[in-house]
């Protein structure tokens, strides 16, 4: 069956070549019957011919005793006018006689001319017995009748009895022919309807065939593929457009495969890099833990001094060295706290950083907020204000200490970036969760910004941050925290009117995980 | 009431300048060890009323030297406090396991430590 595939010819050519053989078959056959059609119309109306010719013979016969009849008969009443009717019989048989004649081939014309010549032979003698008849010669005229007609007509009719015979006998030939060739016909119509339907269910067969294979194929290969098995190849003997498909799909298997390999490779190097670069970050967190300690032990020794010296340990302080004590102070609070952002930071980017999750209370929280920066509300002469809802639960979860590191950062922004007016600090029930909300009525964030003020070093402009100071790094220590605890924070805010910073706890916070 | 010995175990000078004369206003007397080993052995060799522990040592971390301490029957009992870098978290936790009296982190305010030592060891 191969042999169809292997034909290097397109599938449309071998559909068609196909079909075309079936279609000529079916034309030769209507063709044969057209012409078996024809030649039996032309058989039987040979044989309707034959009829005609023996009914011919058969009244020419008919006729020939009519007239041996009626001569006898004319002779026996002695009457004239009886010879008359034989006369009238002869037209008729003239006549049919003449038809035949018409209607017959060149051997037997000869016969019909020699009944011909006997007919006339055979008038003329009836004319002379009518002449005796008429004379009353009866004995003469009977004697005529008995020695010349009467065998003449003998003669006749055997004569034209051979000739009713050889007309019957063709006629039963010409019948057994026609019935032959029926028969015939029939046979073979019968066998081209059989070779027919035969070469057309074969050839489906076999084109079907040469078809659907390359397709089972196809369609295994594109299984192995959508199951992740690349670079499987199909092959079939087609040499049509099959043929080229199946190469097709082979070259796309072999490229999957090529580059599922690549990809392969690919991942695996970025694997490694990705690994590389995992220890190089551990590195740089860990190196940083160390720079925050190694900074934080003589920035240890400078805060103590300078305490000590302005607890009046070295004696009393002069009034004038009180405010640059102070002063070195507060840097140097500044600085540790820049130490702990960045190490918090590093920490949390390393995935090292992890939540003491206790039990603690809002109001306790926000108190101590508003403790450690309430004097400098009162120096720069602002409303701070902190109210908790009493429907919030007395006992919450969650890292205190962070939380009040949040909550420490978003007051000190707002009182940094407020002038007049007032920072206000809200703890709240927010569905499962506990909302803390700082809002103040300071400069306020433009709106394209408001989304960055929560990534790292991220400050709304440079003369703000001159003015004000600070790194940029408090927001997204707090983002952080939240976050780790399955929080959200989020910021509503107007130019020259104030902003709100808001962060959800969950109350049954137990993501004590990284983030 | 004898007087009380306070041992502080820190390796940077200045550090130990601060309590050397933080403590020189009060009644206790101090005695120094620059490193986790001489702690150690300093402790064994005259029990003091107290020690102050830095963590990052030279030759031995504070933590283990507590650890060293609490193991042994002599200095077992003696209060510990240990002063480390807010750098590492769970620092407190490990603090406590090793044996800490109490924890401290750097940077303290020196008024606080004080505090802190009055109330495990009262002056004389
Ligand atoms: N309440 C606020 N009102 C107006 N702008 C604010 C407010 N809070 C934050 N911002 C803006 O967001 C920026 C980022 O704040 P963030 O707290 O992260 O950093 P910072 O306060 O500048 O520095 P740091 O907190 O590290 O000392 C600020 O510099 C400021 O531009
Ligand atoms: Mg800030």
């Amino acid at each position: 069956m191969s042999w169809v595939a292997q034909v290097r010819a397109p599938v449309q050519r071998k559909l068609l070549v196909a079909f075309l053989l079936i279609t000529l078959l079916f034309i030769a056959m209507g063709a044969f019957s057209l012409f078996t059609i024809r030649e039996m119309s032309r058989q039987s109306e040979l044989l309707d011919r034959a009829h005609q010719r023996l009914e011919r013979a058969q009244e020419i016969h008919h006729s020939l005793a009519m007239q041996m009849h009626l001569t006898a008969m004319a002779l026996l009443v002695r009457d004239e006018a009886a010879v008359a009717s034989v006369l009238r019989e002869n037209n008729r048989f003239n006549e049919a006689l003449a038809q035949l004649e018409a209607a017959v081939e060149d051997p037997e014309r000869v016969v019909i001319q020699k009944v011909r010549a006997g007919q006339e032979e055979a008038m003329v003698i009836v004319a002379d017995i009518a002449n005796l008849v008429r004379d009353g010669k009866i004995a003469a005229a009977t004697q005529l009748h008995a020695s010349r007609e009467d065998p003449l007509y003998r003669s006749i009719d055997a004569r034209v009895a051979e000739m009713v015979q050889r007309e019957n006998a063709g006629m039963v030939s010409l019948r057994d022919g026609l019935r032959a060739a029926q028969q015939r016909s029939l046979v073979v119509m019968a066998s081209f309807a059989a070779i027919s339907v035969l070469l057309a269910l074969g050839g489906g067969f076999v084109i079907s065939w040469a078809l659907i294979r390359p397709v089972y194929a196809a369609h295994g290969l594109l299984n192995e593929l959508a199951g992740g098995r690349f670079g499987g190849t199909v092959t079939v003997p087609n040499r049509d457009e099959f043929g080229e498909l199946a190469a097709r799909l082979s070259a796309t298997s072999r490229e999957l495969a090529r580059l599922d390999a690549e990809q392969r490779c690919a991942a695996q190097e970025l694997g490694a890099l990705n690994a590389k670069l995992e220890q190089a970050s551990k590195a740089k967190s860990e190196f940083l833990a160390n720079m925050s300690h190694e900074l934080r032990t003589p920035l240890n020794a400078i805060l103590g001094f300078t305490e000590m010296l302005s607890d009046g340990l070295y004696g009393p302080v002069p009034a004038q060295y009180k405010e640059p004590l102070a002063d070195i102070q507060t840097n140097g609070r500044h600085l540790l706290r820049l130490i702990n952002d960045v190490l918090d930071l590093s920490k949390i980017e390393a995935g090292r950083m992890e939540l003491a999750m206790e039990e603690y209370s809002a109001q306790e929280v926000v108190g101590m907020v508003r403790a450690s920066l309430r004097s400098l509300a009162e120096e720069k002469g602002l409303d701070f204000k902190v109210e908790v809802d009493p429907g919030l639960p007395e006992v919450l979860r969650g890292d205190a200490k962070r939380i009040m590191q949040c909550l420490l950062n978003l007051a000190g922004n707002a009182l940094k970036f407020t002038k007049r007016g007032g920072v206000t600090i809200r703890a709240a029930r927010d569905g499962d969760c506990v909302r803390y909300s700082v809002s103040d009525t300071g400069i306020g964030i433009p709106t394209d910004q408001l989304a960055e003020v929560f990534a790292e070093f991220r400050q709304v402009d440079a003369t703000v941050t001159r003015e004000f100071g600070g790194t940029g790094l408090g927001l997204s220590i707090t983002k952080k925290f939240v976050e780790m605890h399955g929080g959200r924070i989020w910021v509503e805010s107007r130019l020259n009117e104030g902003s709100a910073f808001h962060f959800t706890i969950p109350l049954r916070s137990e993501i004590a995980s990284t983030v | 009431m004898s007087q009380k010995t306070i041992l502080y175990v820190e390796d940077n000078e200045f550090n130990r300048k601060i309590i050397r004369q933080l403590l020189a206003q009060t009644s206790y007397r101090l005695r120094e060890a620059h490193d986790g080993e001489s702690g150690v052995r300093a402790a064994q060799d005259e029990l003091p009323d107290l020690i102050l522990m830095d963590v990052q040592l030279p030759k031995m971390s504070g933590l283990e030297a507590t650890q060293r301490l609490r193991a042994d029957p002599r200095t077992a009992a003696v209060p510990i406090i240990i002063i480390t870098s807010y750098a590492m978290d769970g620092d407190a936790q490990k603090a406590n396991d090793a044996g800490a009296t109490a924890y401290l982190a750097k940077p303290y305010s020196p008024r606080h430590l004080l505090a802190k030592i009055r109330e495990i060891v009262p002056e004389a």
